[in-house]
């Protein structure tokens, strides 16, 4: 494989594709396309940092090359970095804010109900169209926010974020973490005929609250500030 | 040294959870420190029915996987302070346990338990061979119904070829009114058949379910089916208690009925 032109290495946050110094930048842009296309299963879609090695790439030229891999794979480069320990750190940084910023301001649809014993996670926060049956469980590093009922477990914030906060339309669950909160519900009987209403769950002096959904609640959520 | 007692029956739907959940709780009512363990991974309901499901943060299997002590684990009952749920895994299945580690855990509990329930899940499979690997003696529930007896007869063997000698049995949701017209076997037929000493005869009662429902174990409580299983919890620890008479409250009924006929 050594007497390959163009070769991809993987680090601790993206990967380094290295060129061969005496091939001229044509002749790799066409092995550039033809490496990515033969292994984007197996590289699949993550989002990470480009470090080109080898030859040495113009502005100009390095926006080509990215161009060619988001056209012949799936991948997603944030950012591209040079080779130096210095700057492998700076590297881990910008990776690491941009993919934050993504779970802070990000979010996804599910559609459907979950039940007892499934369990979806998101690395985003989380919109759910259907209910959230007890058993069932649902954990978002952002925010849950459920179009249905809510008579499962929700664990919100769940890489720590204590902003993070829970709503549904219907409010009855097991039980609802944030960050590193637990609140379970209470054990009187469960009402009958009072009329539903949507419910936000948040965390205020180390204790989960919940309240009807309303402007001013709204305003007070520390997630977006 | 506690004594780990498992609770299976083969059939499914012949009341292993609500035996489980009501022999236990009366264990700790007679001042007994009592903890449950629920084996039906995949599949839970002890901790429904006990009222505790929203307790539920670490489970059997992250006990046996080493995610948490089993301190930790243990949920502490809202009724009885000697009593304590080891709640199973909803989204995992059986084969994430084995018997080794069942035994070992049983082991560990014994320390501290008089008395370490084990709520087996319906089947003969990996859950069955799971649940009965630390145990030392086993209850047989069984509802009066060919399929029940016969699957209960599985089990019995079954627990006898797994060196389980010491092995009761339960019949479960029993009518009188249907055993004395000859349409339903009645205990004795059943302890004919498996040939199984008899520790306990619960009828058939609306309670259980209301009981069920509610997550409230009726053990103790005025209804037929809550002095049946005391009496069982009694018999367990060693004493002699005769068997309710179940034509009691049906009598009773009757001669009611019997005067509005008349009326």
């Amino acid at each position: 494989m050594s007497s390959s032109p163009v070769m991809i290495k993987g680090t601790k946050s993206g990967i380094i594709l290295v060129l061969d110094k005496t091939t001229d930048f044509e002749e790799l842009k066409t092995e550039i396309a033809k490496k990515f296309k033969s292994s984007s299963k197996f590289l699949g879609n993550a989002t990470l940092a480009l470090t080109f090695d080898g030859k040495s790439l113009s502005d100009k030229e390095q926006m080509e090359v990215i161009d060619i891999i988001h056209s012949n794979s799936n991948l997603n480069i944030a950012c591209v970095v040079e080779t130096n320990a210095e700057k492998e750190e700076l590297l881990k940084k910008s990776l690491n804010e941009h993919l934050m910023e993504l779970t802070t301001n990000s979010g996804q649809f599910y559609k459907g109900n979950l039940r007892s014993g499934q369990v979806l996670e998101s690395e985003t926060s989380i919109i759910v169209l259907g209910d959230v049956n007890p058993g069932s469980k649902i954990v978002s590093k952002g925010n849950i926010i459920i179009l249905g009922t809510l008579k499962g477990t929700a664990y919100a914030g769940a890489s720590g974020n204590e902003g993070a906060f829970v709503m549904a339309l219907d409010m009855l669950p097991m039980q609802i973490r944030i960050a590193d909160i637990i609140a379970r519900s209470s054990d009187e009987k469960p009402r009958k005929h009072e009329p539903k209403e949507p419910k936000i769950a948040y965390v205020e002096d180390g204790n989960i609250y919940i309240e009807p959904f309303s402007k001013d609640v709204v305003n007070d959520i520390r997630y977006f500030k | 040294m506690g004594e780990v007692i498992v609770i299976t029956s083969g059939k499914g739907g012949v009341g292993k959870t609500t035996t489980t959940a009501n022999v236990g709780t009366g264990l700790a009512k007679l001042n007994k420190k009592v903890v449950l363990i629920d084996t039906d991974i995949g599949l839970r309901n002890l901790d429904v029915v006990m009222g505790l499901e929203n307790r539920i943060v670490y489970n059997l299997v992250d006990v046996v996987e080493g995610n948490c002590r089993i301190k930790q684990a243990l949920i502490k009952d809202k009724r009885y302070p000697n009593l304590y749920l080891l709640p199973s895994a909803q989204t995992r299945d059986k084969t994430s346990v084995s018997p080794e580690q069942m035994k070992k855990l049983s082991d560990e509990l014994r320390e501290e338990f008089d008395y370490i329930l084990m709520d087996c899940p319906a089947g003969i499979e990996q859950g069955f061979k799971n649940a009965i690997a630390g145990a030392d003696r086993a209850l047989v529930v069984t509802t009066p119904e060919v399929s029940a007896v016969r699957d209960a007869d599985r089990i019995i063997g079954l627990l006898e070829a797994n060196e389980i000698k010491n092995t009761h049995l339960i019949v479960n949701r029993l009518r009188s009114d249907m055993v004395k017209r000859g349409d339903m076997m009645s205990s004795d037929d059943v302890v004919e058949i498996l040939a199984v000493d008899l520790i306990g005869v619960v009828p058939d009662d609306e309670s259980v379910v209301i009981s069920t429902n509610q997550g409230e174990p009726l053990v103790g409580n005025e209804s037929l089916a809550g002095q049946a299983y005391l009496n069982i919890c009694h018999r367990l620890l060693g004493e002699e208690v005769p068997f309710l008479d179940l034509n009691a409250k049906n009598s009773l009924m009757a001669r009611l009925a019997g005067i509005f006929k008349k009326n």
